[in-house]
């Protein structure tokens, strides 16, 4: 009875692995593979080997919280309620995937384990605090760190990774010698290849964050119920991974339905590097990170601060805005009279601002939008473990 | 006398049918087609990316175009011409804004079946909001 259970829980795991690895391989390797860097195996291949190393490092943190900390007694995860905790992981995924509705698998989890333990009386209210707060924070930080960079250097940054393939592959092998050696080709300069080594590296940084975030969504229950060691089931849990690196993330891959890959490739690098890098910080401090909400505020917040950017007249000179400024309107300003502030001089109306874009509001239904699915998966697990008696609590 | 007719389309067939229905019931009025533009999205990558080009205008207007072109093929094929604007943002927002420029409005009950629901979600339906608060007489094209 028991292996029997233990393979079940095994087995929804390996499923909610395989949806994680489908599911992340877009937004880290999409901008790559759209940018004809690297094949789709590559990504496959480079996703799954730095999704072990972070899960292998700072990955045990976050299983540690959630499979241990969580709950202040971990027997509440009978084998039944690892694989009912699982299944809900697993639905919302599913969901998530189905409707295009964005969902953050750690906030998901989160919900259900914490659902489980309302249900029993077990949560450990002072971790759930520390990890709300940080779901409050830290896609603040994000929003805040993109809207400086959006204002004040996407510009120069755009100039600088401007990454405009040229025909021809990238690379060739230099086979005259005893080592074949990769060079770039006739076709490909500098910069070029600089960018393109760029989008692989940070796909590579995309990669190692959700390892250290999101294995622990498929295998802390596990973990929890003291069936399986943390060591098998890391390296479980990055094999079932690994086989959606390689399937269902070809089919994400093509869709290209993620947003982070139809941003432009500056923006997509600026975004990936500030959410991967706040979702590696929080990791390592043992909090589950809700990366898409991360990535969400982060985008929003560099297009945001890029709409609200001061316009110098110096920009506008330089044929850099759309605005046009000719020469006799700096002449036109009698003296005396008060100037408005630089770039928020009143423009005609119905030209179209790029301040229309956003606004709080529809900021607010975003973030909204995506809390639904973890939501809907804590009140579904709590009502579940609390009413349904057959999972051994 | 309604002379000046905004038609507010997306990509769907709905709003194609809202055209449609505009050039054969005000055969004088001049028809003014409005699209917008980086409309809100799950992620805001739409938006998003239109913010970050340096040519807002002329981003938009590429942006557009496919839904533009097809717009006025449809008045072509009627042997009408049409006017054509470009709007960014909200879509709901950028209609009433305009609203006060023309005598009437005509458009899709629904827009594309694509992520209806979140789209319901983060702009609202939009031929109903249009209807509450536009100035002007709203036709509804089912």
């Amino acid at each position: 009875m028991t292996t029997t259970l233990l393979l079940t829980g095994i087995l929804v795991a390996v499923f909610v692995g395989y949806n994680i690895g489908g599911a992340t391989t877009g937004p880290a390797f999409g901008p790559a593979v759209g940018a004809d860097a690297i094949s789709k195996t590559l990504a496959g291949g480079l996703m799954t080997v730095f999704f072990f190393v972070g899960a292998w490092t700072i990955g045990r943190r976050v299983v540690d919280t959630l499979g241990r900390e969580l709950v202040r007694d971990p027997g509440v995860f009978t084998l039944e309620a690892s694989v009912g905790v699982l299944f809900f992981i697993g639905v919302a995924l599913f969901i998530g995937n189905f409707f295009g509705v964005p969902a953050s698998t750690s906030m998901t989890a989160v919900g259900s384990i914490a659902g489980l333990g309302l249900a029993t009386g077990e949560l450990n209210w002072a971790v759930m605090g520390e990890i709300a707060i940080w779901w409050i924070v830290s896609p603040f930080i994000g929003f805040w760190v993109s809207l400086i960079i959006g204002r004040y250097f996407y510009a120069e940054l755009n100039r600088r990774i401007a990454l405009e393939r040229s025909e021809g592959p990238l690379f060739e092998v230099d086979r005259s010698g005893i080592v074949p050696v990769p060079a770039l080709s006739d076709t490909t300069n500098v910069r070029e290849a600089g960018g393109v080594v760029m989008v692989i590296v940070i796909g590579c940084l995309m990669a190692y964050s959700s390892g250290t975030s999101n294995i622990a969504n498929a295998v802390a229950p596990l973990v929890g119920s003291g069936e399986l060691e943390m060591n098998p089931a890391i390296v479980i849990g990055c094999f079932a991974v690994g086989i959606g690196t390689f399937t269902i993330a070809r089919r994400t891959l093509e869709t290209m339905g993620n947003e982070l890959t139809e941003l432009p490739l500056t923006a997509a690098i600026i975004t990936a590097t500030v959410s991967a890098t706040l979702v590696i910080f929080l990791s390592a401090i043992g909090i589950p990170a809700s990366f898409v909400i991360i990535a969400t505020m982060s985008i929003i917040g560099l297009g945001w601060g890029r709409a609200t950017r001061p316009m110098t007249v110096g920009d506008a000179v330089r044929g850099e805005e759309s605005a046009p400024v000719s020469v006799g309107s700096l002449s036109d300003d009698r003296e005396g009279e008060e100037l408005p502030p630089i770039g928020e001089e009143a423009e005609p109306e119905r030209i179209p601002k790029a301040s229309d874009l956003f606004d709080p509001a529809t900021t607010a239904r975003v973030v909204l939008m995506q809390n639904v699915v973890p939501a809907i998966a804590t009140v579904g697990a709590y009502a579940t473990f609390q009413f349904v008696p057959i999972f051994g609590l | 006398m309604i002379s000046r007719v905004l038609v507010p389309m997306d990509d769907s067939d709905h709003a194609e049918h809202a055209l449609e229905y505009a050039l054969e019931n005000y055969p004088d009025a001049e028809i003014t087609v409005l699209h917008i533009v980086g409309v809100p999205s799950m992620m805001m990558g739409d938006a998003v990316g239109l913010s970050l080009e340096d040519d807002l205008e002329k981003a938009a207007d590429d942006r557009a175009e496919p839904v533009i072109e097809r717009a006025r093929e449809v008045a072509a094929d009627r042997d009408r011409e049409i006017e054509t604007v470009v709007g960014i943002g909200h879509p709901a927002r950028n209609i009433i804004d305009r609203a006060d420029d023309y005598d009437a409005i005509v458009l899709g009950s629904h827009g594309a079946d694509w992520n209806r629901a979140t789209r319901r979600f983060l702009v609202g339906n939009v031929a109903e909001t249009v209807s509450k608060r536009a100035p002007v007489p709203v036709t509804i094209v089912r």
